[in-house]
């Protein structure tokens, strides 16, 4: 596995976490454990910008962060931001579970594809069609949550995801999920 | 007056997370004094400023964080009208409005997302959870709507940041 590949795993894994917590325990779990984690994340990255060493945040930057992000643990912190938006701004568990799915698979499966695409959509030269497509098959995994209403949810994330709206994809994803669950 | 105007002590019925009962159940005439003057919008405002031109000496960056507390205002100001979520208080005492996201809570969090890669930054994040945790202890809020503050402040620092650099 490369690094964009573990990256993506990690990232599954971290979605598919916060669903075992609101299927497991409740939304007011998810909530508290990742606003702490969130707080907790900001305290590390502002030590290592700090030029401070922690080893295990070293080790994950090294092992799963891109290149060239903002600050160490970017990808981290808009991701558990991302979920974070799903858990406070969805009230029904179905609508935050169908979030986190296509969150996890959805994004994860866009990125995983999209980098050995062909065709560049003309709309955004960094992404691909094939993972667009990716990122809308995987995110029909949300029917198991939300029914029918996970085909209108998967193409209108996977049609924002493939915009270059200069705001990370783990924080676009999850608004784009809120709006369209909210008004559908 | 902490828990005093509760719905939940008048009607029974207001589902409230642990966190929230416990700082509201904290029984301390210093904190809620702390926590009513906080809640005064003037000195909340006049306080914040005052932080925001005290630990940042460019005006560039002043200008940014203020930039993104007034987006982040006004995003927690539309979401408020949006979920229409009602107060755990009622009555006199309690704020006017809605109570999802809490704007002091927004502002506190922007203000320390701003300064993230400052050494001063842990005080900025005790500041800012000091700023939520006297609204829960006020009843003004529950837990949520600090949760739901946090988001909003992250991506309009982000949004304004980006602009800052790029646009």
């Amino acid at each position: 596995m490369d690094r964009e590949e573990k990256r993506q795993a990690v990232h599954f894994i971290v979605c598919m976490a916060a669903l075992a917590v609101l299927l497991l325990s409740s939304r007011d779990w998810l909530l508290g454990i990742t606003f702490s984690v969130l707080i907790v994340g900001t305290l590390l990255i502002n030590l290592t910008m700090r030029k401070n060493r922690i080893h295990l945040v070293e080790w994950f930057v090294g092992e799963f962060e891109r290149e060239g992000v903002r600050f160490p643990g970017w990808g981290s912190a808009c991701l558990a931001t991302g979920v974070l938006i799903l858990a406070a701004y969805m009230m029904q568990p179905a609508g935050i579970a169908a979030g986190l799915v296509v969150l996890g698979i959805g994004d994860g499966l866009s990125t995983l594809v999209g980098r050995r695409g062909s065709h560049i959509l003309p709309w955004n030269r960094k992404k691909t069609a094939e993972g667009t497509l990716a990122f809308f098959a995987g995110s029909l995994v949300a029917w198991v949550f939300v029914g029918p209403l996970s085909v209108p949810l998967a193409a209108l994330a996977a049609l924002g995801e493939s915009l270059d709206l200069g705001v990370d994809d783990n924080l676009v994803i999850p608004v784009v999920c809120t709006i369209v669950l909210s008004v559908l | 007056m902490a828990g005093a105007l509760l719905k939940n002590d008048l009607n029974g019925t207001l589902n409230m997370d642990a966190l929230t009962r416990a700082a509201m159940g904290i029984n301390s005439p210093a904190l809620t004094a702390v926590s009513l003057l906080l809640d005064n919008d003037v000195f909340f405002a006049v306080l914040i400023l005052a932080i925001i031109l005290l630990a940042e000496r460019r005006n560039d960056k002043r200008l940014k964080i203020i930039s993104a507390i007034a987006l982040a205002f006004i995003a927690g100001f539309a979401l408020k009208d949006i979920y229409a979520i009602q107060r755990p208080c009622s009555g006199l005492g309690c704020p006017a409005g809605y109570s999802f996201p809490s704007l002091h809570a927004v502002t506190a969090f922007t203000l320390m997302v701003a300064f993230l890669d400052k050494r001063e930054y842990p005080l900025f994040l005790v500041f800012a959870l000091f700023v939520a945790f006297t609204r829960l202890h006020l009843g003004f809020h529950t837990f949520e709507d600090i949760a739901g503050a946090l988001p909003v402040a992250i991506l309009s620092y982000h949004i304004v940041d980006s602009r800052w650099k790029y646009g």
